[in-house]
Order: C-alpha cells, then structure tokens, then sequence
C-alpha cells in the first residue's frame, strides 16, 4: 500500500530527513515517533506530497507520487496536528468543495453521515470561526474522509481533543485500519502509540532508529518481549535521558 | 517597579530593532529597505530636512507659520472637540487598557498598584505617539503646511498626547457612570444635548449677527472662508474653542519663542490630564484582561495570514452558484475564491446592478447633449476602467495570495499545477471583468452622444465590445504577475511577525509595482503589433469599424494565448513550489 525508498530531504547542507525506507501493508497502523526535530512532520509532508522529497521514492498504492501523483493523491489523506479550514466556508461548503476536487459524485449521504458520526450534523451551516478547537478537528477529519481515502496520515490526531473526542479519534483509526485502510501516526503521545500502532518507526536526526512491531523492538532493546513499555524503548532507541524519579 | 517596567519598554524596543536591522541580511529585507528608504528620503525627508531646496512652487514650503493663525487654530480646536465629544458618546463596555497576554500573565498577578499599570501604559502608548508623530510631521511638510519642522513635531506630540490621556481619563470617568447605574444612553443624551444646544446657540448667533450667505457664496471657496474667519472671531465660538486652541496653538507657532509661550499653557491643559486620569480609581482588570484576549486572538489572526478578518466577526456568505460535484476541479476552488470575495459577487447582484446602470446611463443619454453630466459620467466611467486593469489585479486578491497560508492544504489535493492555477486566479479576474463591463456600459452609453461627428455609433459599439473582450485576458495576464511572485518569493508576501514591515515593506511593493507594471508593458507588445498590422491591412480593404473589430479579435486571442501560458507558467510554479524552502516559512 505504501512503499518508501531511500527517502530523503535536504534544507540546504541540513539534513531532516536520511535515506528513509520502509513499506506498510493494508490494515498495518504505523506510528511515527522521535523526539522534536527528529524529521517526523517532514517525513510526513513529504508522504503526504506537499513537499518534493529531495531523493527517494514514494508510492502509494501502486502510483509513485511524484509521477503520478493526482493518482496517488486520490487515494491519501492528511490531517494536520491544527486543522486547516477556510475561514469563509461553511461546514457544509467544506464538504461540497472537497467532493468537487476529489469527484466525490454521490457526496450528500456521505458528508451526512459523516457529520452525524462525527456529531457536527446540526452545525452545517456554521464558519470555522464558530467552532470549538474539536469541532474544527472533526470538520478537518469529515473532509479527509468523504472520498474514503485508502491511505491516511494524522501529525499528533489528538491534540486539542476532550476525552470524549479522543476515544472517539482512536476508535476512527482502528476502524479505517481493520476496513483496510493503511494509517501512520505522527505523536510524542507514545501511549496512544503503543495502544493503537501495530508498527513503530523510531527516527531520531532524520534516520530511522528501529522499525517492528511492538514485541519486537522491545526485544531488540529490553530483551523483555511481554508487557514492553514502548517509553523505556524509546529513551534507550534515542540516547534520550532516562525518566526523572 | 516603574524602573521594571522602564526595562521592560526599552529592551522590547531595543530587541525589536536589532531584529530589525539583522534581518536586513536577507537580500529581501536589505533591497526592500534601500527601495523604501530611498522612496522616504525622496519624497518626505528630502523635503523636511533641506526646505530651502524645495520650495519650487509646487509644495510652498517655508519656515514661517500660518497667515491667518486664528483660522487654522479654530478649525484645529473644532476637530478635536469632535473627537473629544466621540469619546464621550461611543464607548459603550468598561474602561480597558489593552496589555499583550504575555505583560497579563507577568504584571497582573505581580505586586504592583494599578496607578503603576497606568503609568507603564502611558509610557508604553508613547512610542506609538512618536511614531504617529514622525507620520503626521512627513506628512504635514510634505504638503506645505508652514513652520519649522520641529516645532511641528512637538506640537503634535502636544495634540496627540493630550488627546490619549483625554480618552483615557473619558473612559475612567464612563466606567465611573456604569458603576452608579447611569446607562449608556443616559450618559450619551447628557453629553449631546448641551453639544447640540450650543451649536444651535452658534448657529442662532451667525444667522443674526453676520452677513447672510447666498447660493452663489456657497460655491466661492473664498467666501465661505471669510465667513469662517468672522464667525471664529467673534461671538461666542472663541469661548467655547478656547481650551482646545490652547491645545493646538503650539503646533501652529511661527517661531522658538511663540512656541515656547504657548506651549505652558498646552503642559498646563495636559498636566491636568495627567493628574485626572491617575487620580481615577476604576478597575480596569477584567476588562483589560478581555481586551488583551481579543487583541491576542487579533494577532493570531495575522501570523496566521488571515490579516483581513483579523478582529471581524465572519458571517456566512451566499454561494455564487451551486457547486455541483461532478465536473472541472479547478472550479471548485473558483467557488471557494468568489465566496470569499463576499455576497456582492453573486450572479443576481451583477445582473440586477448591470439593469441599474444600464437604465441610467440610458436615462442620462436622454437627457440629450446639453447636459455635461453625460460626458463627465462616461470619461469618469473610461479612467476608472483604465484604474482597475492596472491596479486592480492589486486590489482583487482572492487567489494565491490569499491562499498563500494554506498552500499545503493545496498540495495535498490531487489537482494538475494548472487547474491549481486556474481556479485560483479565476475569481479576481471574473470579479474585474464584472466590473469593466459595467464601466464599458455605461462608458459607451454616456459617451455615444459627444462621440457622433467623430465616430459612427457602429464604431463606437465595436469599440465597447472590443474592449469588453479584451478585458479579461488582460486581467488574467496582469493576475499571473503578482500570483508568480507569490510563488517565486513566497517569504515577501508573509504576513504576521516575520512579514516586512515599514520601509522594508514600502519598498518591496514599489519593487512589486515596477515588476508589474513592466511585465505587463511587455506583455502587451506582441498584441498591439498584431492589433496595427491587421488594423492596418483590413481599414484599407473594409473600413475603420471592419478594421478595429478584426483587429480585436486578433489582439484578444494573442492575449488568451499568453493568459494560457500564463497559466501553464503558475501551474509549473505552483508544483515545484516548496513550502518548507525558505526558512522563514
């Protein structure tokens, strides 16, 4: 479903991101972990197609995107940590311009029940302007999912969300993930992570630490492959200094 | 703790400066400066500072004061009674003194009185006042008001400062009122009716005792002046302008010494400013605390790059047209742009003005030729036409300058860079043409009568058309400009802190304006030349109306082929664009 080669991303003589490569099946969660700077949002940009990766490859469901990406776009979905809504469009003008740039043809009952899943379905007629932080999120999350994207990105899904949202936000993961849908999380929330990711990706300077399910880079660097804290694997990944008592 | 303060005022300015003068390493910042300074020096300091070498005519600057002081003093006196009257009659919420969340978050919980907070913020308030200070003393000598530029200065900071601690203290004394339950509209029918009464007593006054004025005065500048001076001069407005004149008297000193004479009785009036808003004991916290939040979300607003609704309440706007979800994508960010563009740019609104002005101007044409109003209307209709290709592309910006803040959510959308492209400079451009058409109309409507003996009233009609047709391509050309600097030089349309600000950013729209205006010369060459070469060859085989109809047409397709290219152009621009490519960003 998504295939990553040697993925890299030059600012100047700085490197964010370093020969970057892994592939992710239908149905695999992956969450993307490292700590500030590490070249998580960059990686994601650059997956998402909003910035050109400076070498490397990047297919999505079979489409590479940078030759073919209206293809490969078609099929993605990127939600950003703070939503991105026009200010002047109404929840439902949302709706109606994302179905026209992604020729959603039958959209009304789709946007319905998307508003009444994501209880936004007596706010139509609302601006961005007169919605909560979560209201927003959930308006930015209703356009990612209106043309049932098969591949979906989150940079940090729950910030802003009340507890409520966030049961909500992960039960909506797991669900696209069991329906097919591949998804990769970018979070420092590492027990979201652990608790929804069936793969971790630890990067640290723009290269990738460790790449596995959870048992196995628990493995790799507790030796302890049952209840692994993915924390302590983190700090040990990272060279990261140990929790304070 | 006023020292605390003081440290804090003057390191902010401090820093705010050296991050000022070492972004001027970026060449963007340093051209800009060296444009924009250049701009000031030309055009205002120039002026200010070596008057003896400007006094061509042109600007009448000299170092004397005013010839008829009283005048002036008077006029002065009467503008700041109105806004000495404005601050009694709209505040309508508790006095706020407006903090930025940081100096909430540190000075609130801190020990210190509210006479302190006062104070840091009419120090604080001082630096807007110098800067207001320099503008209106440019300003002022640039258009030949008279007296030495630093006297000016000083009698401004004199209006100016007296005029911030008067609104002040009115909003103290307001939120005084509330307290004792006197209600907005109590408070504002105390403070017009006695304004009212005496004006109507002046206007008593003047009907009795001075010269009538006919119809024929009211249109001599002059005499209407002369019945000013009079009314100034006597009766009872010296009284009642006398404490605001000591106000203004300063500003207009003709030398050292009148100013120094006038300027104690000015320190005076403002002493007692100074001493009324410190003795008022309001609480102002809460208040200041709902202001500080709202100025916050204001500033939000613009580093996020929505800098036009910063502060304005958004209301749902009508769609143009029903977006139908099958069909060209680029259409949809079109419908996006012109909803943005507001409720005026619907299809009804255009049609239902297009019958207004069409009825007029048909209603103004039968009025017959006599009446100038006709032909002053249709040149008025022309020059303003000609405004808006060249400065309307400046003006009409719902594409990707505005956009400029959510292009990745742009580049997600899986859309070829020239539909990108096209739906987005569509909205401005169609929003012109409406307009053009508009003037065409009535341009040729009003012009038809005085343009018979010089053109056929064919050749008129073709003309209309002719430039109806053109229209839009040059807006589409002109659009492509500004949008491809946009995508070429993202970091100098920025907004928020990292946008240039003053001279840097007066000199980056001059270099913009230049660019522009350039392109869009060159832009024109290879219509024009087609234009003549088939205007030429069909006059001399069919005549002028033939001729300029097909040349039109020739000129207009070179026009779409280069707003195509245009368009292709952006395309590219827009898919190798980089958001992430200069650091700033």
């Amino acid at each position: 479903m998504i295939q990553i080669e040697l993925l890299t991303k030059l600012y100047g003589d700085f490197t964010a991101v370093n020969e970057l490569s892994f592939s992710l099946q239908p149905g695999e969660v992956l969450g993307l972990v490292g700590p500030n700077g590490a070249g998580k949002t960059t990686t994601m940009r650059c997956l998402a197609g909003i910035i050109p990766p400076t070498r490397g490859t990047v297919t999505i469901c079979g489409h590479n995107l940078a030759t073919n990406a209206i293809e490969a776009k078609r099929q993605l979905a990127f939600f950003t940590d703070e939503p991105r809504l026009f200010d002047y469009l109404t929840v439902w003008q949302h709706l109606n311009f994302v179905a026209r740039i992604y020729n959603v043809a039958d959209f009304e009952p789709v946007a319905r029940t998307l508003l009444e899943e994501l209880e936004l379905a007596d706010k139509m007629d609302k601006l961005p302007g007169e919605l909560s932080r979560g209201m927003k999120q959930k308006l930015a999350i209703a356009c990612g999912l209106l043309h049932a994207p098969r591949v979906m990105y989150f940079d940090e899904p729950l910030t802003g969300l009340d507890p409520m949202g966030i049961r909500r936000m992960k039960d909506s993961i797991l669900k696209r993930a069991r329906g097919g849908g591949t998804v990769i999380i970018s979070s420092h929330l590492l027990h979201l992570v652990q608790e929804i990711c069936s793969r971790i990706l630890i990067l640290k300077n723009g290269r990738k630490v460790i790449d596995g399910t959870i048992a196995e880079i628990a493995q790799q660097y507790s030796g302890e492959p049952g209840d692994a804290n993915l924390e302590e694997v983190f700090f040990r990944a990272t060279n990261e200094p140990p929790r304070l008592p | 703790m006023i020292a605390a303060l003081f440290y804090l005022q003057w390191h902010t300015a401090k820093n705010r400066l050296t991050m000022r003068f070492k972004r001027l390493k970026q060449p963007k910042y340093l051209l800009g400066a060296l444009v924009g300074g250049l701009y000031f020096y030309w055009y205002f300091f120039r002026v200010l500072l070596m008057p003896q070498h400007h006094g061509n005519g042109h600007f009448p600057v000299t170092t004397q004061g005013p010839a008829d002081p009283l005048f002036f003093e008077s006029i002065g006196a009467l503008a700041l009674l109105v806004f000495i009257v404005l601050a009694w009659v709209l505040p309508h919420k508790r006095a706020a003194l407006t903090f930025s969340e940081a100096e909430v978050a540190f000075l609130f919980p801190a020990p210190v009185t509210r006479r302190t907070l006062i104070h840091f913020k009419l120090v604080r308030s001082q630096l807007r006042i110098l800067f207001s200070v320099l503008f209106l003393t440019l300003i002022s000598s640039r258009f030949g008001v008279n007296g030495h530029w630093l006297i000016r200065a000083a009698g401004w900071w004199v209006i100016l400062f007296t005029l911030n601690l008067h609104i002040l203290a009115a909003s103290f004394s307001v939120t005084m009122l509330m307290d004792r339950g006197i209600s907005n509209w109590k408070r504002r029918i105390a403070v017009l009716l006695p304004v009212i009464a005496l004006a109507g007593f002046v206007i008593f006054w003047a009907g009795h005792e001075l010269p009538q004025l006919t119809t024929d005065d009211l249109t001599n500048l002059q005499t209407i002046k002369a019945y000013a001076q009079q009314a100034f001069a006597s009766g009872p407005l010296p009284y009642l302008l006398f404490p605001f004149q000591l106000v203004i008297r300063p500003y207009l000193a003709p030398d050292g010494p009148a100013f120094l004479i006038a300027l104690v009785p000015a320190l005076l009036v403002m002493l007692l400013h100074y001493l009324w808003v410190i003795r008022s004991d309001v609480a102002f916290e809460e208040a200041s605390v709902e202001a500080s939040q709202k100025f916050a979300e204001k500033l939000a607003a613009v580093r996020s790059g929505n800098w036009r609704n910063a502060g304005k309440k958004l209301k749902q706007k009508r769609a143009p047209f029903r977006l139908h979800p099958a069909g060209p994508a680029f259409m949809a960010l079109f419908w996006k742009n012109l909803i943005n563009a507001g409720s005026a740019f619907t299809a009804r609104t255009w049609i239902s003005t297009t019958v207004f002005v069409v009825v007029l101007s048909v209603g103004l044409h039968g009025f017959g030729s006599s009446s100038n109003w006709s032909f002053v209307i249709g040149m008025g209709a022309l020059i303003f036409g000609a405004w808006t290709l060249l400065l309307g592309p400046q003006l009409a910006r719902q594409d990707f300058r505005h956009d400029l803040p959510q292009m990745d959510m742009l580049k997600v959308f899986p859309l070829r860079g020239w539909q990108v492209a096209l739906g987005e400079i569509l909205a401005p451009a169609v929003i012109l043409a409406a307009l053009q058409w508009l003037l065409i109309i009535v341009a040729v409507v009003c012009l038809a009568p005085s343009a018979r003996g010089h053109f056929s009233p064919g050749l008129v009609l073709v003309m209309g058309a002719g430039a109806a047709l053109v229209a839009p391509m040059f807006n589409l050309i002109s659009l492509t400009i500004p949008n491809a600097a946009v995508l070429l030089f993202p970091a100098w349309f920025q907004t928020g802190k990292d946008a240039p600000h003053g001279i840097e950013a007066t000199g980056q729209r001059l270099i913009f304006a230049l660019g522009q205006f350039l392109a869009f010369i060159v832009a024109l060459v290879p219509a024009t030349a087609v234009f003549a070469g088939i205007f030429f060859a069909v006059k001399f085989l069919a005549g002028v109306t033939l001729a300029v109809a097909a040349a039109t047409v020739a000129a207009t397709l070179v026009l779409a082929v280069e707003a195509a290219l245009g368009v292709l152009l952006l395309g590219w621009l827009f898919q190798r664009f980089d958001i992430s490519g200069d650091p700033a960003t």
